[in-house]
Order: structure tokens, then sequence, then C-alpha cells
């Protein structure tokens, strides 16, 4: 049995946030209905398409945002739009919007209107700012949510200014934060009969969480204006390798297996290096010889060997390294699902496995797919 | 007005970032949570706070252990011995949850895991987050934060444009696990109500940031091509960048999705004509001639403050966001109207802002009720409340170093 097994859900999700939350529902069992305008979710109109090639039903992105949903398509402007969604609400558990706060007032779904058809719903907002306070409307994307989170600022080199890293990642922040918020607030109203809003601000969930930076800004008033690219110290960042890229990440206490990963058991006992603080002070020197060793091993050579010696090394995996990987494949986290239009791609599994059968893997619907099947079932 | 976790256990197995935040979340919306530490391994991040450890319990005045562990309680077992062992099976036959975030074989060595936990309590949640998944060749790897969004494919396509792929600016896998923690134990609480039974849950957490770069994969898989970093900049609209502002380090984020926003933006920069240029006329033109394109805005930006160029922006309805310090992130006032930070106070720590739960909650908000617990806290409400020990079985446990008072300092240097 899925975990969300007779849940249902409403989304009135557009691009990344809100559809993620969307597919996370889905895929653990809840009936999602993804509400578009005529036009449809506008990831529709992003790349990258199949063979490049622009179409709505073939965008990459779309396509793994919306699995295993069903789409209905209503123009809120119109009163017999308003009608069908006032009837799809009265008999949903769950309903997930991003618009600005403003404009989600003016298609009629703000929780006030919501909650006078249906006091057991749940309505979980995810806006770059949260419902209220003076940005509330302010108009945002992924790359300003970067901006205004302080995430953008300590990413990036000093010469390069800041930098936002790659894909939606604010995006997906908001719609990763708002599932849990969702699903606590969903077990509370299966216990206690009455629903609520759930107000998720992107800047709040992304700004408190930069490492140590705030614990040790707000509590000693210490923090450093610097980017340090991909090396951070000799000890935790990014190296060059022969055929590619090798990360590296040594607490104090994988230092001795570190060493022997590398071949250089001798700096376990050498005085330049054998304690956290004698690393710090010949940083340089340190990262001068990693270097020495990173540029003359194959990315899956350093892999191995930090595995075998339990040193924390890895490499930087691109999608082809992921479609390969022996560990992703022996999970069966890469699942193989068939679109009418675009054909087999592989997709990521669940984000965590609960067991046979809890996830599954429908390809996102078609623009309007389900429309007339949902709507006439309102009638009846 | 009862919180969403209300009369939940946890037992927290938990160190360092990511299953300690996952946990602490699970305590700000109602969990009671344990942290259990041992004499030796006790966490990490309690060594990691920048206090001289000439300071008088330096161990409880770490922020980066504080902001990770509040609402939590703190008691000290031994896993090692027999007699910790036996009393963790007590604590799981009262408790509704466990998260451990060990590597993936630390709790099967322990004899702590799912299959000898469920048999005390077939009710328990059990949560295991590694790095790389608790099954499969590479299981057994150590990995921490940084490697995690290696793992996923996020580093290969992340950096400046034309350049090599760039790391996050943090440990950026740590704070997803984290995030994801209460949606994983509430799909486990609502699998319990269903079928009776409790659950294992692995959260392999490259599996999980992989997730947040899903499209490329199903891209790479149909079109069998690569993507370079593009760093700020969108595949479809430009302007979309990060600018400088006045200001040494400043500097301002703006994006335009269309031509209307492009043309506010040329008003605001009081060179309405630019809009009608037919090198930026069109989308299509705007993303051709992006360079050229950043290089008027540049001149422009420079000229004011970043707040001051979002506020203008704004007002004329283009996308725009200061690029804000961890310094203004605490001041800004958005952030203060939404009282994200909130003063609270440490028995050791003292007084000071940390971030309040993530989530508004209109009708079960979270809350901050207990600061981080310092070590061994509430060792006397566990053995004594909910374990039932008399006071000589408690003495037993110190004087046999299965529990202590003080942490071994001599770990973690």
């Amino acid at each position: 049995m899925q975990p969300l097994s007779g849940i249902k859900v409403l989304e009135l999700g557009n691009f990344v946030s809100a559809p993620y939350c969307g597919k996370l529902f889905a895929g653990y069992g809840a009936e999602v209905i993804k509400v578009e305008p005529l036009d449809g979710d506008i990831s529709r109109t992003h790349g990258p398409f199949k063979n490049n090639k622009p179409d709505p039903e073939t965008s990459a992105l779309f396509m793994y945002l919306n699995t295993n949903k069903r789409s209905v398509t209503l123009d809120l402007q119109t009163v017999a739009g308003r009608d069908s969604l006032s009837e799809l609400v009265k008999t949903s558990d769950v309903l997930i919007e991003n618009y600005r706060p403003n404009d989600a007032k003016i298609l009629g779904i703000d929780y006030e209107t919501l909650k006078a058809i249906n006091p057991k719903l749940v309505l979980i907002s995810i806006t770059a700012y949260g419902q209220n306070g003076p940005y509330a409307d302010f108009y945002s994307n992924n790359l300003i949510a970067f901006a205004m989170s302080g995430q953008m600022f300590i990413t990036g080199t000093e010469e390069g200014g800041p930098l936002k890293n790659g894909g939606y990642q604010a995006d997906y922040q908001g719609g990763l934060n708002a599932f849990s918020a969702g699903m606590l607030a969903l077990l509370a109203t299966e216990r206690d009969e009455i629903g609520q809003h759930v107000d998720i601000s992107v800047q709040h969930c992304m700004g408190p969480i930069l490492e140590a930076g705030v614990p040790f800004y707000a509590y000693m008033g210490l923090w450093s204006p610097e980017r340090r690219g991909n090396l951070m110290s000799s000890i935790m960042g990014v190296y060059p390798c022969i055929d590619g890229q090798i990360g590296i990440h040594v607490m104090a206490r994988n230092w001795p297996p570190f060493a022997r990963a590398i071949g250089h058991e001798e700096w376990v006992l050498d005085e330049r290096y054998s304690t956290a603080e004698a690393r710090m002070a010949n940083n340089d020197e340190l990262m001068a010889e990693i270097i020495q060793w990173s540029t003359n091993t194959t990315k899956k050579e350093a892999h191995r060997a930090g595995g075998e010696n339990r040193a924390p090394i890895t490499y930087i995996h691109d999608m082809a390294d992921l479609m390969e990987s022996p560990q992703l494949k022996e999970r069966g986290f890469l699942r193989e699902i068939e679109h009418p239009i675009a054909g087999k791609a592989t997709y990521p599994g669940p984000p965590w496995w609960m067991g046979p059968d809890t996830w599954t893997d429908n390809p996102a619907p078609l623009l309007g797919e389900n429309t007339k099947e949902i709507l006439s079932r309102l009638t009846q | 007005m009862t919180a969403p976790l209300a009369g939940i256990r946890v037992l927290d197995l938990t160190m360092v970032w990511a299953g300690p935040m996952g946990t602490r979340l699970l305590g700000d919306y109602g969990a009671e949570v344990i942290k259990i530490e041992g004499p030796k391994q006790w966490d990490l991040l309690r060594g990691l706070g920048r206090m001289p450890r000439t300071e008088e319990r330096w161990y409880n005045k770490s922020a980066y252990f504080n902001h990770n562990n509040r609402n939590k309680y703190s008691t000290i077992l031994d896993l090692q011995t027999k007699r910790g062992r036996e009393l963790l099976l007590e604590l799981v036959s009262i408790s509704d949850v466990l998260v451990e975030n060990y590597r993936a074989d630390v709790m099967q060595k322990l004899e702590l895991g799912y299959e000898e936990i469920k048999a005390i309590n077939p009710k328990i949640i059990y949560l295991s987050m590694p790095g790389h998944g608790k099954t499969g060749p590479e299981s057994g790897y150590v990995t921490y934060g940084t490697n995690v969004e290696q793992l996923a494919g996020l580093v290969s396509i992340s950096g400046y444009e034309n350049g090599e792929p760039t790391k996050t600016g943090f440990s950026y896998g740590d704070p997803m696990s984290g995030t994801a923690t209460p949606a994983a134990i509430a799909l486990g609480l609502r699998q319990l109500r269903l079928t009776g039974t409790g659950v294992f849950i692995d959260m392999a957490q490259r599996e999980n940031l992989t997730c947040l770069v899903g499209e490329y994969l199903v891209d790479y898989s149909m079109n069998k091509t690569l993507r370079n970093p593009i760093g700020n900049r969108n595949s479809q609209f430009a302007p979309h960048n990060c600018y400088p502002s006045a200001g040494k380090n400043r500097w301002v984020t703006i994006a335009c999705e269309n031509d209307e926003q492009f043309s506010n933006l040329c008003r605001a920069m009081e060179q309405p004509d630019l809009a009608k240029d037919p090198r930026f006329k069109t989308a299509e033109a705007r993303k051709e001639n992006e360079d050229l394109l950043d290089d008027f805005i540049r001149t422009w930006s420079l000229t004011h403050g970043h707040y001051e160029t979002m506020y203008i922006l704004q007002r004329e309805g283009v996308l725009a966001g200061a690029v804000l310090t961890i310094p203004e992130i605490m001041s800004d006032p958005q952030m203060r109207s939404r009282n994200v930070w909130t003063e609270h106070s440490h028995p050791d720590a003292g007084t000071w802002e940390m971030e309040t739960p993530p989530w508004l909650m209109s009708r079960t908000p979270g809350s901050v009720r207990l600061p981080a617990p310092g070590y061994a806290e509430h060792n006397e409400y566990v053995f004594s409340d909910l374990l039932g020990l008399t006071a000589l079985e408690i003495e037993t446990l110190y004087k046999e170093g299965i529990t202590t008072l003080s942490p071994d300092v001599k770990s973690h240097i």
C-alpha cells in the first residue's frame, strides 16, 4: 500500500516549486489533479525538449515535474471555470499553489475563500517571501530568490562575483519544504478534522541554512565576505583530475584514511599535516601536494580508493555518470518511463525509499488530458 | 493548536548537520526528541563552535550545534556496551520514531539495524540517511555534505558560463536531507495509520539531491547531450544576471521574462529607447546580444545601491533582488517583519537570536520551546522518568562508563 493512498490533491502550480511538491504527493500515492490554465503550465514552454524541438508535451522540465498527475484545464477568469474549481475543492484534502499573494486573491484561491468551501482543506502556498510583509508581492524567480536568501553571496569566486548553482535549486527548495510542511499539516487534519493554511516563504527556508554562517554571525558576530570557489580549504573542495574533477571533504577523523587513500600514508605522522591545526597552518603547501596527486589520477580511481579506504573522496558525476552508476543501478533508483509523445526516458526514482510498491512511475499528463473525465464526474 | 507531531517520541541517533537539522524540525513541530550521544562519540558540531577549549563547558557553547539541536533532550549512552544497547532497546519500546545518519554499516554492527529494532517495536518508523543508501556496492563509502552534491549531478551543471563545474558555497546536500526528514517521517506515520505496522525508510542523501536536478537526467537520457554551466543566466530569457552595485562587493540580480518587463527596465534606467533598439527588441534578440545588454545594465547598476536598485525596479514590475550578505539577511526588513529571527536563551551559552521554525502553519504553528540541550542534560529524565531506573542502577551506569556527565574531550581533536 502507498503511504498517501486515499489522499486527493489539487495543484495550481506553475513552473517548479509547487509542481515538485505535487510530484512528491503523487509519487507516494495521492491522487493529484493538476489544474492548468488553457495554455498550460509555463514549464511546458521551457526546454530542454526532446530532440531540442520545442513542443509543450516534450519539455524535460515539465515531464519530470509532473509524473503521476492528471491534467485538467480550467479558465479561472470565467464563472464556469471557477465553479468547477470550487467543486473540485469540496472533495480535496490538499491544494498546492505558488501564485503571488495578490494574484492568488484575484484568482479566488486565497485561504479565506477556500476555507469557506472546504474547512478541512490544507492550503499550501509557496511564495518567494511569504503571504505578508513589505516584499510579499515583489516579483521573483529562482535567480532573485538565490540573491535574497544569502545562498548566492557565498557561492562562486571573488573575481567572478556571486553565483547561483545549477538548475532551479531555489524553486526546488521551496517545493521540498512545502512537501514536508504540507505532510505535517495533513497529519494534523486527519487527527483534528480541521484544515489550515501553510505559508512557505522561500526566503525564510533558504536564509538560515548557510552551514555555520548564521549561527556564527548571530552568536559571535563572525562572518567572512569571502567567496572561495571550488577550494574552501586544502581538505574541503573540488580538485582537477585527469578526466574531470574530484571532490574531497576531510574531517579530522578522516585524515589517516585520506592520507592512505591518496598514497601518502606517511602524512599521518608528518607534523606539517598530522593535526587539524597543522593542516590549516600549512594549507597552501598541502593544497599543492593534493593537486600533485589529483592531476595524476582518474576520477573513478580516486572514487574507488576513497571507498576502499573509507576516505571521503568522490568525483563530480555528470548525467552520463549517473546513468552508468553501479550504485544507482543496483538500488533501482533509475526508472524508465514511457511518455506517449516523447517516448522512453530515464527519471530519478523516489527521493527516499519506503519499501516496494510505495512509489509509482507514470508519465506526466498531456495538456488537459483528463479534463473531460474529471469534469463529467463533477456533474454526476 | 496542538502541534502536528505532539505525542510523538523520536530517538535521535544523528550527528553533524543533515540528521540533526531534520530531527530539530521534528522538534520544532511538536515531537519529543531525545538525542543520544556517547561518552566518546559525541556530536562533532559541539567541537566546531570556534569556542576556545579553555572555556568552561565549551561543548555546550557551539552556536553551530545549538542552532541545529534546539527542541531536543540530551542523554548519553555508550551503545557499544551490552547495557547501553539494552537501554536503547528499552527506549525503542516506548518511542515512535528512530532517526540515524551513521555510515551505512554502523547500526548493523551495533546490532541496532531495522530488524533488531522492529523485533522490539514493530510500529517504529526507522529512518536511515546515509550518503549512498543502505544497499549497493558503494553503500560503505564515507560521504559528507559537499560530496553529496558532487554525486547528485548538481556540481556538473553549476558554475560560471563556459567555466568549470563549481561547488555550492556551503554543504548543500545536508540541509536538503534535513528538510526532507519531516516529510519522510510523516509519510511513515501515515503508512502506520493505514497498515498498523512500522516502516523502514532508506534516504540515500545523493538520491534525494538528484531529485532536485531530475530534468537534467530526463534530458540527457533523451538527447544524449551534457549541458554546460550557464552561470546566472537563463537558457531562454535576457537579461537574467547578477550585476555590480555601488559600493565594495555589493551586487544585485535582475531578470526580465518578457518584453513588457524589459521596456519597464529601460524606462527605470532612463534609457527608454533601448527597448525599441532592434538589438534588444525581442526576447531572441536580447538573448543573442546578451553580453552587450549586460554592459548597458552594468553601467547603470554601478550608480545605485543594491537595495535601491531592487526598490526602483520592483516599483516598475521588474524582477530584482539584492544579493544579501549574512548580516543583511539578519537585518532584512522582510525577514524581520516575518519574525524569521527570535531571541532565545541557553543556560550555558547565553542569549542570542536564531531562526524560527521555517514553515508558518496557521492552526498548528511550530515553536522554539527548548534551547539546545547541554551535553547529558537530560540523563536523569531519561533514566529515571522514562526508564524507571533506581538511583543505584543509575549510579552503576556512571560508574561503568555507560553514561557520563561530560564528554571525553580527547575525541574529535
